[in-house]
């Protein structure tokens, strides 16, 4: 198995055979195929273990390891807290997915999300300042077109089509893509390529996006990377002569240590942000949709001050849908966490979506409340180094998106269930066919 | 009170700056700058905030005198 420079961990190798597994099940293909609201029942049991619980490898991984004896569950809020900002004891270099998959691919993909300090400190400050809470304002203007636009082709689509169109393809996904490839720099035409390879790319688990075989989805997923390191490199080429405010620029003229990043270097942070700037958005803003429906009473609340009251009710749903259910940590000692002892080497896999809903932190987790206050999800992580990057992003996004569909769509509604991607990683609605004006 | 940033931890996220605007900025270089290092005591809870919030612990308080 492959070392990790450094910590002489390896990337898949966890724990030790003869430790005992709990007995509900995160393991199964069958567990990570059902919807949220299902697989909330197993995590309520695990929370009521009040401590993290030993589980089995994922079964079936496209990369399977003898020496891969399983993970650590952290279900509860404050565990996860805790293990997020003990970043030395618990490494985010060895990997951050659940599933074992190959170390190129990974290695093509993850970036700073899967760095450890100082590589990490030193690459973050890089794109932090697109980012802050002014810039956000800054390009308000840019995210309020960008979402009126994704509404009125809704709209545009629905009329065409009997008054119905898949919300994800025509609205929720537009908007996020958009926004993350003006800041990045991509051109129309190659941000569409490159956000459907990154649905490739995330959907190892759906054989209608990735394929049926291992070999298929393989090959699928280097395809998918090797496209999208091709495009970054190009657009890096393009912007050392001639840079530009956008962020391709900045990474391509950038110098960390007194050298330029690599074309590697550049194209695994264009996948980690085209990914983090594309999937997140537009899975809480598919995930928006069905709440609005579910919970009329909220919606009415929110609809009668749609200005005044879109900040909580956006936090309210950021926590609601979870978009990333999991990050995978590896202890670099032999260390202690929620009572339990770890071993240096074991894999823990924190999973924001229980956190959300552990009953100890969230007052009545399992309602929507969009005036809840205060609101402490852990959505974007549990403070540490690794905080999302575009929170304040997908804040703005969320709020500009939801303002806009309730101002010109204000009855829109579901009309089917929605259609999920089996995954553990990215909560995802890959469609939703809704009617805007019924 | 005086406040430092230690730029070896800082990587700008910025949360110091959503909470005070006159005091911090995350500047170009992606780590935080202050715009005040030494804010009058009628700012201490705010401050006492940006250092407890600060994901990187970059953020520090010192008494004057």
């Amino acid at each position: 198995m492959t070392q990790m420079a450094g910590t002489g961990l390896t990337t898949t190798a966890s724990g030790n055979p003869d430790r005992p597994y709990d007995d509900v099940d995160l393991s199964t293909r069958a567990f990570w195929s059902t919807d949220m609201y299902e697989r909330e029942k197993s995590f309520a049991v695990l929370r009521g273990r009040d401590t993290i619980t030993w589980h089995p490898p994922f079964e079936d991984q496209l990369i399977e390891d003898p020496a891969d004896h399983g993970f650590w569950a952290v279900t509860k809020y404050d565990d996860l807290v805790e293990a997020t900002k003990r970043h030395d004891d618990f490494l985010s270099g060895p990997g951050i997915l659940m599933e074992n998959l190959p170390v190129e691919f990974v290695e093509s993909a993850q970036s700073i999300i899967g760095m450890d300090p100082p590589r990490h400190t030193k690459l973050r400050r890089l794109v932090a300042a697109a980012f802050t809470p002014k810039q956000m304002r800054r390009i308000d203007e840019m995210i309020q077109r960008n979402a009126r636009d994704a509404v009125t082709n809704l709209l545009e689509k629905a009329q065409a089509n009997g008054g119905q169109a898949d919300f994800v393809a025509e609205c929720a996904e537009l908007m996020p893509m958009n926004n993350i490839n003006d800041m990045l720099g991509v051109p129309d035409g190659d941000r569409q390529r490159a956000m459907h390879e990154m649905k490739v790319a995330t959907s190892w688990s759906d054989p209608e996006m990735a394929g049926d075989t291992k070999e298929e989805v393989l090959g699928n997923l280097f395809r998918a990377i090797a496209y999208c390191h091709e495009l970054a490199g190009g657009l890096a080429d393009e912007r050392r002569g001639n840079p530009t405010a956008d962020l391709i620029s900045g990474l391509a003229n950038a110098e960390v240590d007194g050298e330029r990043l690599t074309a590697h270097e550049i194209g695994s942070f264009f996948v980690l942000l085209t990914v983090a700037g594309n999937d997140t958005t537009r899975q809480s803003t598919a995930h928006a949709l069905q709440a609005l429906a579910d919970f009329p009473e909220q919606r009415a609340w929110l609809l009668e001050d749609l200005e005044g009251r879109m900040p909580s009710a956006v936090e309210e749903l950021i926590r609601w849908a979870t978009p990333i259910i999991t990050f995978r940590r590896t202890a670099s000692r032999d260390t202690e966490l929620g009572g339990r002892e770890v071993t240096r080497g074991d894999k823990l896999v924190m999973f924001y979506s229980s956190a959300n809903r552990d009953e100890r932190r969230i007052d009545r987790p399992h309602e929507l409340d969009f005036s809840r206050s205060p609101n402490p999800h852990i959505t974007f992580g549990g403070g540490g180094i690794h905080h999302c990057l575009g929170n304040q992003l997908a804040r703005a996004q969320l709020r500009a998106i939801l303002t806009e569909l309730l101002t010109q769509a204000p009855e829109i509604r579901p009309t089917a269930a929605p259609e999920l991607t089996p995954s553990n990683f990215f909560n995802i609605v890959k469609r939703q066919q809704c009617a805007p004006r019924p | 009170m005086k406040i430092n940033v230690d730029l070896n931890r800082c990587t700008g996220h910025g949360f110091c700056e959503g909470l005070a605007e006159d005091i911090f900025e995350v500047g170009q270089d992606g780590v935080a700058h202050l715009l005040d290092e030494t804010p009058g005591e009628d700012r201490r809870d705010v401050v006492e905030e940006a250092v407890a919030m600060c994901p990187t612990k970059a953020l520090s308080l010192h008494e004057e005198g």
